[in-house]
């Protein structure tokens, strides 16, 4: 009796355990990748078109110099983000790719939500780790 | 501008059409679309097209999971792997010459010639190995008959070591490596071939988001290219899963390889001949 008073508890606590993965998985994910997918495609066609609208000869200028192998173009963010508040192109296409690398972030985060939720501490380690490789990616970047 | 543009733009929605006709993702059409036609360098078409990689990965994303068929458990342990690699390979690019680039690119891209010939079904496994039991990897996939068939899953570390190969090399090349992560997952952990694809494309945006993030701190990602390419790459991409469900699938394979050896061979001779 008592064993399949414990089978059925476990069985309830999987079956939570499972609308909770699928509440997350399939109504707040989605959601919130398409609103960041949205903010980046829209950032990235807006400064494509002042570019255009602007200085279409600094694109084309820009191009031949990639080209040419002049490729590194780094700034402070804070000092990017200020630019694209004053409507520079550039500025704003590179904000725009930035948040589109959220799209993987947030994608690695909601399953880190998920495991925490669950208290599968083995998987939230591997999550965390996958979140901090992300975060070394950017460091590394930063240093060379 | 417009012509520059447009050219970008019509490049970039032609590799990504491939791209997904061929199952082996836009990166491995953008590379050689962007040297060879465009002009550009080994290592500027590298930060563009991990970009365009993350960028399709998330256009199919926002519908990620729904399908049943990936494995989230399999893709975190594994993407502890591919994030390593990619991270390191992202960070060694910039400090390898170009021409060793471009050979590698050649020789991946024959290895993709070779999984587009061989790709084939394995059967179910019936039970994991003991770590993978102990990591709960198995899963279900819908049988014939609608009910839930089990599979199990074997090999982790031998999958991990390919997946950190996988990660080396879409860092270090701007690919997804989509192909060697279902190599890794099919013929060496032995899941399902849906399943291992399901699992691939959710893995492979993480995994190039991650070289990605590299290029974009290190300020090597050429904004005024990667933006049209990403949104090229994205809607070719979606254009060309619409088109898979009525192609001629085995006659389209027969192309790739043709494709695929041809780029091979000229991204081999820029290699070899320094141009």
């Amino acid at each position: 009796m008592d064993e399949l008073l414990e089978r059925s508890q476990a069985e309830t606590a999987s079956s939570q355990a499972l609308q909770d993965e699928d509440r997350i998985l399939r109504r707040w994910t989605p959601m919130l990748l398409r609103t960041i997918l949205v903010a980046a495609t829209a950032l990235l066609i807006v400064g494509l078109f002042l570019m255009a609208r602007q200085a279409p000869g600094a694109y084309v200028a820009r191009f031949k110099a990639v080209q040419a192998g002049k490729i590194y173009s780094r700034q402070p963010w804070l000092t990017m983000v200020g630019q694209a508040v004053a409507g520079d192109p550039r500025a704003i296409v590179t904000i725009g790719l930035m948040v589109l690398t959220l799209v993987p972030l947030a994608r690695v985060a909601f399953c880190f939500l998920l495991f925490l939720r669950e208290r599968d501490w083995l998987y939230v380690m591997f999550t965390a780790y996958v979140l901090f490789g992300l975060v070394l990616g950017v460091v590394l970047g930063r240093i060379g | 501008m417009l012509t520059v543009l447009g050219g970008l733009l019509a490049l970039a929605v032609g590799a990504g059409f491939i791209g997904a006709l061929s199952g082996l993702g836009g990166g491995v059409f953008i590379v050689p679309a962007l040297v060879i036609v465009a002009h550009v360098p080994m290592y500027a078409a590298i930060g563009v097209s991990l970009i365009s990689v993350v960028a399709t990965s998330a256009g199919a994303s926002v519908a990620f999971v729904r399908d049943g068929w990936t494995n989230l458990r399999v893709a975190m342990v594994l993407e502890c792997a591919t994030v390593s690699g990619a991270v390191g390979g992202a960070f060694l690019a910039g400090h390898i010459a170009p021409w060793i680039l471009e050979l590698l690119f050649a020789l991946v891209m024959l290895q993709s010639a070779y999984f587009t010939v061989r790709k084939q079904d394995a059967e179910l496994l019936p039970e994991s190995d003991p770590l993978c039991a102990r990591l709960k990897l198995d899963g279900h996939v819908p049988g014939d008959d609608g009910r839930p068939l089990h599979y199990g899953v074997r090999n982790l570390p031998g999958g991990g070591v390919l997946m950190v190969v996988a990660g080396i090399t879409s860092g270090l090349l701007g690919i997804g490596s989509g192909a060697l992560k279902v190599i890794a997952m099919d013929y060496v952990m032995h899941l399902p071939l849906k399943v291992s694809s399901a699992t691939s494309n959710f893995m492979i945006g993480v995994t190039a988001g991650a070289g990605a993030l590299v290029f974009l701190s290190r300020g090597a990602v050429a904004g005024s290219i990667a933006a049209p390419v990403a949104l090229g790459v994205t809607v070719g991409a979606l254009a060309g899963s619409r088109v898979l469900p009525h192609a001629n699938v085995r006659a389209l394979r027969a192309m790739f390889v043709v494709i695929l050896v041809l780029i091979a061979i000229e991204m081999g001779w820029r290699a070899l001949s320094g141009i």
